[in-house]
């Protein structure tokens, strides 16, 4: 495949150079080297060698913004996505964040002869050998030790999505060797790994007789749901654990008292961010709003800029975070902290680690410091499902 | 049901400037020509226009005479306020059953005083004044109608739905007023047919990042010329629907629902020019009001339409920037609201304040599928009328016999459509005229 | 069939366990040669990434060494290494790499023979335990 190739894929030929796209991306309002007008632009005028080489090629956060707009209906993100996949091929990958550190770990549970460890949380969840809802863990194991020193517990989200999925009659199975979903590299280009994760994930599941699988993370389930069916057979549903608890929301035993992860039990306002891969990339803005009005006590403020117009948490995919990233952020930052909430609420772990990054980064040359409450909408429900502080 | 031999007649369905032009032609040719026209009176969109580009002529100087000399010509029957409901054979012998709709008013007695609409204790949003204005229940659409008749409309009549009221007959002094006025059908037998039935608006609030009926100051191009216009509601003051205030600093943004995909993929044509007029009538009306347009391509193609522009940038401090804007937002402080864009010539991303946005809303031709099915005429993908042959008989539909002028045929501005009503009236001459000749009917 | 030979990479302090090497080896105390040293300036600046890369690029093991605390050049590096290593010894866990596989040691420069002894216990636990899992042609 070729640039000619993606170029006639994604009909990016029909772009009108009108500046939609570049005059509400969230990079191009800080980074003023990147517009994704003008990479269409060298993309259409036939300089491959010099788009693949670009930093700002990886600046890109897929979020959507742009092409929900575009009059040319033009899929950026997917020929962002393709392109990179041809830079990948040359040897570039953009700035990995954390030194690489996520993308290693990524590749190597790539391997099919490793046998992980990553069920020692289960403490409190009842889960089961056989069922026809699997339960996706995702990275969480992994993530843990990387960020708890910022407050963020992705196993606690896991940990409280089988606990509500429970208290909703449902004791999920769990893949003792379940691989990471592979959002990340398919995103950056490493095609050929990501297919890897892609084959042994999909045989993993069959061989469980899993007829639906359930989610806390919007890039896994946004993987698994489109991404995934265009390299391997998969004969369930995937669906996100809003999706679910939005349907199911008269039988949720829901009090209202909160507590715990820096919320305090006098909480009444929270607000909520459209992760965009939950939101723009999959349509799904109601049933989490529709959640957290049903826990009592709890009022839902929106921000500015919400739904299909909210704004991305500032760095997708581990790549090319900077100072403008951090830019992003404080924008919104701002936006949750001007609604009058205490805590702001996401439905992606990625989310709440962006945002919790930058609260405790303290450089404020960058704009003000920011402090607020941010919890996963899980750990929201699963809090007032407690029937004592 | 008229006796006329249908081949010495011809409908023309729509009474704006291109059926107007149609009519003329033909009756001067020696046509009978029956008009038929939706709404209470002829005019058409231009009616609601205060200048026409790229001359700044005043469209109703130029408008009304034609409406006089078509609503005064022999050959010419208006049927004003009716709709065609079906229509059945075939070129040379067209039988059209037309709907003379109710107005409850006597158009015999009737004077046009408009004293009923004066005294009418029910006003609705008027449909002339795009919902700026009001009217009465009974009405005169606008001052310079043709017929001058008042009309009732029926859906709100406090009478006609109650029971209740009868103003307008206790101040009629020539006892017009007939509640118990009838739909009339009749039936016509005509030899061709052309449609110009004319420009519609494209609904744009579905485009929420323009703010439009979100943001007050966010108005449509056509309300702007309602606004400007000094017959319209405000009487030709610019005030900005938010406090009043004559705005300063306006911003046009083009292309809003046309030449996207998601909405309208065609150009509406005429946009790019009616903005620079109307950035042209705002510093007129107020010197020193500073405009800024939005847009992708100046579409200038026009005799003198790039002279015209390059006047508005030099005589009119109108500035254009190529960026198509991604998102209106509003100041709550004054209102002001608030474009985001990319200066695509620098590549900056910028915000940009004004007093008064105005969008140029998408066009869309107006004709249903369903009238269209009346008609026995085919539409593209668009909604246009579709034309089988561009090249040879572009004026000509997918039935013999009916022709199509005007904005409902493709995008295009004022002269153009005339231009095409003629060419219309023209072939539709032709084709009747040989009939006879060519040995059948 | 030629016995497996463990490939171990150890990240050894300038000032201390590099030196001890070094000295292992101008002593003929012997060790075994399955171990690749990468010398860096202080076992605190060893980064979770040069671990992880030397097991995607098929190291067998990785051990991770420098001064004891009060020896320090920088004098916190041994604590920041020990904050690391904690961390990455969950991640390794997770992924399923047995113990032996990934060490910590602080080994002064007077310290050689433990330096030699530390080498010649991990090649026997390796042998034992047999190539990595993670092995096996990624590329970086």
């Amino acid at each position: 495949m070729n640039l000619e190739d993606i170029i006639k894929q994604t009909k990016t030929y029909y772009c009108l150079e009108c500046g939609k796209c570049t005059s509400i991306c969230p990079v191009s309002r800080h980074n003023s080297n990147f517009s994704p007008r003008l990479m269409l632009e060298r993309a259409l005028m036939d300089s491959e060698g010099e788009l693949v080489h670009d930093r700002e090629l990886f600046s890109c956060l897929t979020c959507y913004a742009c092409s929900d707009l575009c009059p040319s209906e033009v899929d950026y993100p997917v020929f962002t996505q393709k392109v990179r996949s041809l830079a990948s091929g040359q040897g570039e990958h953009g700035d990995c964040a954390h030194s690489g550190v996520l993308f290693s770990l990524m590749r190597l549970t790539a391997h099919s002869g490793i046998k992980q460890k990553r069920l020692d949380w289960l403490d409190g969840c009842r889960t089961t050998q056989r069922s026809e809802v699997l339960y996706f863990v995702g990275c969480a194991p992994y993530f843990e030790p990387v960020f708890e020193d910022i407050e963020v517990s992705p196993v606690n989200i896991a940990r409280n999505s089988i606990k509500i999925l429970n208290a909703l009659g449902i004791e999920p199975m769990l893949l003792p060797n379940e691989r990471c979903c592979g959002h990340d590299l398919l995103w950056t280009g490493d095609v050929e790994t990501f297919k890897k994760l892609a084959h042994i994930n999909a045989e993993m599941i069959k061989e469980s007789g899993a007829r639906k699988i359930v989610f806390s993370c919007p890039e896994g389930y946004r993987t698994f749901k489109i991404d995934y069916p265009q390299y391997v057979k998969l004969d369930c549903e995937p669906v996100h654990i809003t999706e679910l608890l939005a349907q199911n929301l008269s039988r949720l035993p829901l009090q209202p008292r909160v507590k715990q992860e820096g919320i305090s039990p006098e909480v009444r306002k929270v607000t909520y961010q459209d992760p965009c891969r939950l939101g723009r990339h999959l349509g799904i803005y109601e049933p989490p709003r529709e959640i957290i009005k049903a826990i009592p006590g709890i009022e839902l403020v929106e921000m500015e800029h919400s739904g299909g117009e909210s704004i991305c948490c500032g760095t997708s995919v581990w790549t090319n975070c900077s100072s403008y990233s951090k830019e992003i952020r404080i924008e919104r930052l701002s936006e949750a902290k001007a609604t009058g909430a205490e805590v702001l609420v996401t439905t992606c772990p990625k989310c709440q680690i962006h945002f919790k990054c930058a609260m405790v980064d303290k450089g404020a040359e960058k704009g003000p410091d920011i402090k607020m409450g941010v919890t996963d909408l899980v750990n929201l429900v699963a809090n007032a499902m407690e029937t004592r502080e | 049901m008229n006796k006329e031999d249908g081949r010495k007649s011809v409908l023309v369905i729509g009474g704006g400037i291109a059926g107007i032009q149609a009519s003329l032609d033909l009756a001067n040719m020696g046509f009978k020509v029956y008009l038929v026209e939706k709404s209470p009176s002829i005019g058409g969109r231009m009616a609601q226009l205060d200048k026409t580009f790229p001359t700044n002529d005043c469209a109703m100087c130029i408008l009304a005479p034609k409406m006089i000399e078509a609503n005064s010509h022999p050959n010419i029957e208006l049927l004003t306020y009716s709709e065609v409901e079906e229509i059945s054979g075939g070129i040379g012998k067209f039988r059209v059953r037309v709907k003379k709709k109710a107005s409850f008013v006597d158009r015999s007695k009737c004077t046009g005083c408009g004293l009923c609409q004066e005294k009418c204790p029910w006003k609705v949003d008027s449909e002339f004044e795009l919902g700026l204005g009001k009217r009465g229940v009974i009405y005169i659409p606008f001052a310079q109608a043709i017929p001058r008749v008042a009309t009732i409309d029926k859906e709100h009549c406090v009478y006609l739905l109650k029971g209740k009221c009868r103003a307008c007959e206790k101040v009629c002094s020539a006892k017009a007023i007939d509640f118990e006025q009838k739909d009339e059908h009749i039936e016509l037998r005509v030899g061709a047919i052309i449609v110009a039935s004319g420009l519609g608006l494209y609904d744009i609030t579905s485009l929420t990042e323009y703010g439009y009926r979100k943001i007050k100051n966010v108005i449509t191009a056509i309300e702007f010329e309602r606004l400007t216009a000094a017959s319209g509601p405000t009487m030709g003051e610019l005030r900005r629907p938010s406090d009043g205030r004559t705005p300063e600093n306006i911003a046009f943004v083009q292309c809003v629902g046309s030449r996207d995909f998601r909405n309208k993929a065609y150009c509406s044509s005429v946009c790019c020019m009616h903005a620079t007029k109307e950035a042209m009538l705002a510093f007129e009306h107020h010197p020193g009001t500073k405009s800024t347009i939005f847009y992708m391509d100046m579409r200038a193609v026009g005799k003198r339409f790039q002279e015209y522009v390059a006047r508005a940038k030099k005589e009119y401090d109108v500035t254009y920037v190529r960026g198509r804007p991604g998102r209106i937002e509003v100041d709550p402080e004054n209102d002001n609201p608030i474009i985001w864009y990319e200066e695509t010539i620098s590549g900056r991303v910028m915000s940009f304040e004004a007093e008064l946005v105005v969008l140029a809303q998408a066009m869309i031709p107006q004709i249903t599928k369903e009238f269209a099915d009346i008609l026995g005429i085919e539409l593209n993908e668009d909604g246009f009328v579709k034309v089988p042959d561009k090249l040879a008989q572009p004026l000509d539909t997918t039935k013999p016999g009916i022709f199509a002028c005007g904005y409902v045929h493709s995008p295009r501005d004022i002269p153009d459509s005339v231009t095409q009503a003629s060419g219309a009236a023209g072939r539709a001459a032709e084709e009747i005229a040989s009939l006879g000749s060519r040995g059948g009917e | 069939m030629p016995e497996f030979e463990p490939k171990i990479i150890a990240f050894c302090c300038n000032w201390c366990t590099y030196a001890a090497a070094d000295i292992a080896g101008t002593s003929r105390i012997h060790y075994p040669a399955n171990v690749r040293i990468v010398r860096v300036m202080c076992s605190g600046m060893v980064d979770p990434i040069y671990v992880l890369k030397a097991f995607e690029k098929g190291a067998d093991g990785v051990l991770v060494a420098g001064c004891h605390e009060v020896d320090c050049h920088y004098l916190n590096g041994p604590l920041k290494c020990d904050a690391m290593f904690a961390k990455l010894k969950r991640v390794t866990n997770t992924l399923g790499l047995e113990n032996e596989r990934l060490r910590r040691e602080m080994i002064s420069t007077s310290e050689s023979p433990i330096f030699a002894q530390v080498i010649e216990q991990m090649v026997q636990q390796l042998k034992k335990l047999g190539p990595s899992p993670l092995r096996g042609g990624v590329k970086a």
